[in-house]
């Protein structure tokens, strides 16, 4: 009985120890976000290690593959975004018989920018006609002006846009990070309890053959 | 060194799902209910070793422990490593459900290997004799376990030589490490309770 009180002390003591570090899935992830009219990702195994030249392989919701590459020495490929419609599925080959797959959503391909600033263009010009043929006289500088503020809000709205990118980009690529499946404790003990459960039902059984 | 899903051909899982198979049908036949609290721990560490990292340059490996897990279990460790699997799989995402087979044979299959070698070894009188052979029995296993490994993936159009050399090289700390950590259990055992080596396989 000694021995085995042991074993389970020395089994508790790898437990514990495992427990108190940083636990990682051991899998390889991809995070991809949307920048500009490129696509970019960072791959690496959860535990921190960059998956350095690793094939990529980009397909379209058909499943027809649109172009592969391979991670650089930081563990990032980017690419620019493909014509086709529809959301892209990326696939990740690491060494040693990792793999992964992510989905980028057509949401996220295609920004709302070009849209936006043509409706803002037509009323604007279409003002700056009517206020000339209800205006006649000396109101030229009011549609000078008014050409020059449909200008100026193209440039800010632009203006806007790339900053938005810029900022929002570090905090999406933290949500999707914490997205990703973080080993808890909770889910080893109930694994371990698991198997306890399962020898436990296999020893049931056993015994009562004898 | 577990394989992901979507890697290998059909026809590698399925070779390697009905080794396992058979492999844990015997393993279940030999198994006494007497040494289920055994086989539930070692099952319980080996699920829990695979978090434990070993850093090492571009890859990211983790220990095996199909060296003591064979010493301690023989037979039975194929349903050990087997249910563990199936939990990482479920609870982790680590490894695969399809992979199952594949993955228990390449762990399970050097830990009987290491168990017919070593097991008698070890229990000699000579201390020093006993744990060289326990070290051996360590490094050889995740040895053995690259090899397959290496072999599994060879079907899949991969160039055996590079793919071995690649695994070998990034496992070789955890060969180490696991050498050693294998003499302190035998030599802990062999003190205090000599009879959990004890196993008719």
């Amino acid at each position: 009985m000694k021995g085995k009180l042991y074993l389970i002390l020395i089994f508790l003591f790898l437990a514990i120890i495992v427990i108190n570090i940083p636990i990682f899935a051991h899998k390889v992830n991809i995070f991809s976000y949307v920048e500009g009219n490129k696509v970019y990702t960072e791959n690496y195994f959860s535990d921190g290690t960059k998956c350095v030249s690793s094939k990529m392989e980009i397909f379209d919701n058909q499943g027809k593959k649109l172009l592969e590459g391979l991670t650089d020495q930081e563990g990032n490929f980017s690419f620019e975004i493909p014509q086709e419609e529809g959301d892209l599925k990326i696939v990740l080959t690491a060494s040693m018989g990792h793999r992964a797959e992510g989905i980028i959503r057509a949401g996220e391909l295609r920004n709302t920018t070009g849209l936006v600033q043509e409706n803002l263009e037509e009323p604007t010009s279409k003002e700056t006609t009517e206020s000339v043929k209800v205006h006649m006289t000396g109101e030229e500088n009011k549609v000078v002006s008014a050409e020059i503020s449909a200008q100026n809000l193209k440039e800010v709205q632009s203006l806007i846009e790339n900053i938005l990118d810029e900022k929002l980009t570090p905090i999406m690529r933290e949500i999707k990070k914490s997205q990703e499946g973080k080993i808890s404790p909770t889910e080893i003990i109930g694994g371990i309890g698991y198997i306890f459960g399962i020898f436990g039902i296999i020893a049931y059984f056993l015994s009562r053959k004898k | 060194m577990h394989i992901s899903e979507g890697i290998l051909s059909a026809p590698v899982l399925v070779v390697g799902a009905s080794l396992t198979a058979t492999a844990v049908g015997y393993g279940l036949k030999k198994m006494a209910y007497k040494q289920m609290p055994k086989v539930a721990i070692l099952s319980s560490v080996f699920f829990v070793a695979s978090l434990i990292h070993v850093p090492i340059g571009p890859s990211s490996v983790h220990l095996i422990l199909n060296g003591i897990i064979g010493l301690l279990l023989g037979w039975a460790a194929f349903p050990a490593i087997l249910v563990a699997l199936v939990f990482q799989a479920i609870l982790f995402q680590f490894g695969g459900l399809t992979t199952l087979g594949v993955n228990t044979f390449t762990m399970a299959f050097p830990a009987i290997i290491c168990f017919y070698l070593f097991n008698r070894g070890i229990k000699g009188k000579n201390n020093f004799f006993a744990l060289t052979l326990a070290f051996i029995c360590g490094f050889l296993s995740v040895l053995l376990s690259g090899i397959m490994v290496a072999t599994a993936l060879v079907f899949t159009g991969e160039l055996f030589m590079q793919v071995a050399k690649l695994i070998l090289i990034a496992h070789l700390p955890v060969m180490i490490l696991e050498g050693i950590l294998t003499v302190f259990c035998v030599g802990f055992l062999r003190k205090v309770r000599p009879e959990i080596l004890d196993l008719d396989a």
